[in-house]
């Protein structure tokens, strides 16, 4: 093919080809930094998440690596004691505490409220198998200046023994079966069934 | 002397070491909480106070009965009641002993029945009732639970009614269906007037006429012979 033959398009593009580029370095720079600026820049880490976040080596002793796990133990044998404190084996909570009626709350089906005549007494207390028989778990209070002594308590349903402690000495309930402790003794029974009060 | 040293850190690639110790940590903390909270048993607080023997037999109790399904919240709640009261040790492994005992003939007596009923049995036995007297509550309707009827027969048995009297009485009200408002009633009843000096076999006898059940007991429902014998001689 000659020249004469081109295509005029052809010819079109074959001139702006061989044109010279004429560049302007100022103008090129400046275009060139006004991209680079546009651009945003990587965020940079703080000093301290580096010094958190770089790894490192070190080295533990025996001793210092028992020392550690003791007190990992120590803090385990932390959290059993505070996750059982407040509640019974059986998951309830301890008697005489959470008083439904103290507390305004609604009367349950199985709310025992217990009442004990002792006008001369400083200190009365109800115990049973309820709560381990332990006297300072359910504190009585004093309802009025007739001696009579009284608690609220949930209780499951079932047969339970009792017993007030009145000063340090235990009394069984003249107002409920009695049966033997065991001990030569009587203790107090109370069969709680749905909707028992007492 | 050559100087012998084992460096069996060494041994292990650290980041072994870390791993273990992290895997060391986390399972203390897993496996020390349910020791922790046995810990805070009072029963397991009250054995660590007793002196090896006894703290064996009464391990050795408590094992026997939960290997014979016997109920164990009574054993657990006697051993307290005795550590509470300041009992002796001995004392306490006595008593344990002996309520074992008497869920055992109480069980064997009843056969399978619940546990409330079973604790409450066991205290017609201690009261002084007989394994035989217990056996006529053995005929039992569903859904009833004669936790009621052995409570009040219990506390009449140690409230000085003679126990055949009372077995019976209470039994027969039991076979007639009686509620436990009904026991409940009766036995305060009996109570208030044994209190007031009543003959306590007379104060059942004159209570029991008059308890709902009796006054509607059909013919064919008699009282036993004893307490026939019991009501012609007043």
């Amino acid at each position: 093919m000659i020249d004469s033959e081109r295509h005029p398009y052809v010819e079109y593009i074959a001139r702006e080809a061989r044109r010279p580029v004429v560049i302007d370095p100022a103008a090129a720079r400046e275009r060139i930094m006004a991209a680079v600026r546009a651009e945003p820049l990587p965020r940079r880490r703080s000093v301290f998440w580096e010094h958190i976040v770089a790894p490192r080596s070190f080295t533990l002793s025996p001793v210092a690596s028992s020392l550690i796990a003791a007190g990992l133990i120590g803090i385990g044998v932390l959290a059993g004691a505070l996750a059982s404190n407040g509640s019974n084996r059986d998951g309830r909570p301890p008697a005489g505490q959470g008083d439904p009626v103290a507390l305004g709350l609604p009367v349950s089906d199985t709310v025992v409220r217990f009442v004990f005549v002792a006008p001369n007494a400083g200190k009365v207390s109800l115990v049973g198998d309820f709560n381990d028989w332990d006297e300072t778990r359910a504190p009585m209070i004093r309802a009025d200046k007739d001696g009579r002594w009284s608690v609220t308590l949930p209780l499951s349903i079932g047969r339970h023994q009792y017993a007030y402690v009145v000063d340090g000495t235990w009394h069984a309930d003249p107002s409920a079966p009695m049966t033997g402790d065991g001990f030569g003794h009587m203790n107090s029974v109370k069969v709680v069934n749905k909707g028992s009060t007492l | 002397m050559s100087r012998l040293s084992f460096a069996w850190h060494r041994l292990i690639p650290r980041s072994l070491g870390a791993a273990a110790l992290v895997l060391v940590g986390l399972t203390s903390l897993t496996s020390t909480a349910p020791l922790a909270a046995q810990a805070s048993d009072p029963l397991v607080s009250a054995l660590s106070k007793m002196d090896a023997t006894n703290r064996f037999t009464i391990q050795t109790i408590m094992d026997s009965a939960r290997a014979i399904q016997l109920p164990d919240a009574p054993l657990r709640s006697r051993v307290l009641q005795g550590v509470q009261k300041k009992a002796s040790a001995g004392q306490i492994v006595a008593s344990l002993r002996q309520k074992f005992n008497l869920l055992r003939t109480a069980r064997t007596a009843l056969g399978q029945v619940t546990d409330n009923e079973l604790d409450a049995a066991s205290a017609v036995l201690e009261a002084g009732g007989k394994p035989t007297q217990l056996a006529s509550f053995k005929a039992r309707q569903k859904g009833r639970e004669a936790v009621e009827a052995f409570t009040d027969l219990a506390d009449l048995i140690s409230r000085g009614v003679p126990g055949e009297e009372a077995s019976s009485a209470i039994a027969k009200l039991w076979q007639d269906g009686a509620d436990d408002a009904t026991f409940h009633s009766l036995w305060n009843n009996v109570q208030a007037d044994i209190s007031q000096g009543l003959n306590p076999g007379t104060a059942l006898q004159n209570r029991i006429r008059e308890t709902p059940a009796a006054r509607t007991a059909t013919p064919q429902s008699k009282p036993p012979e004893g307490q026939q014998e019991n009501q012609r001689s007043e």
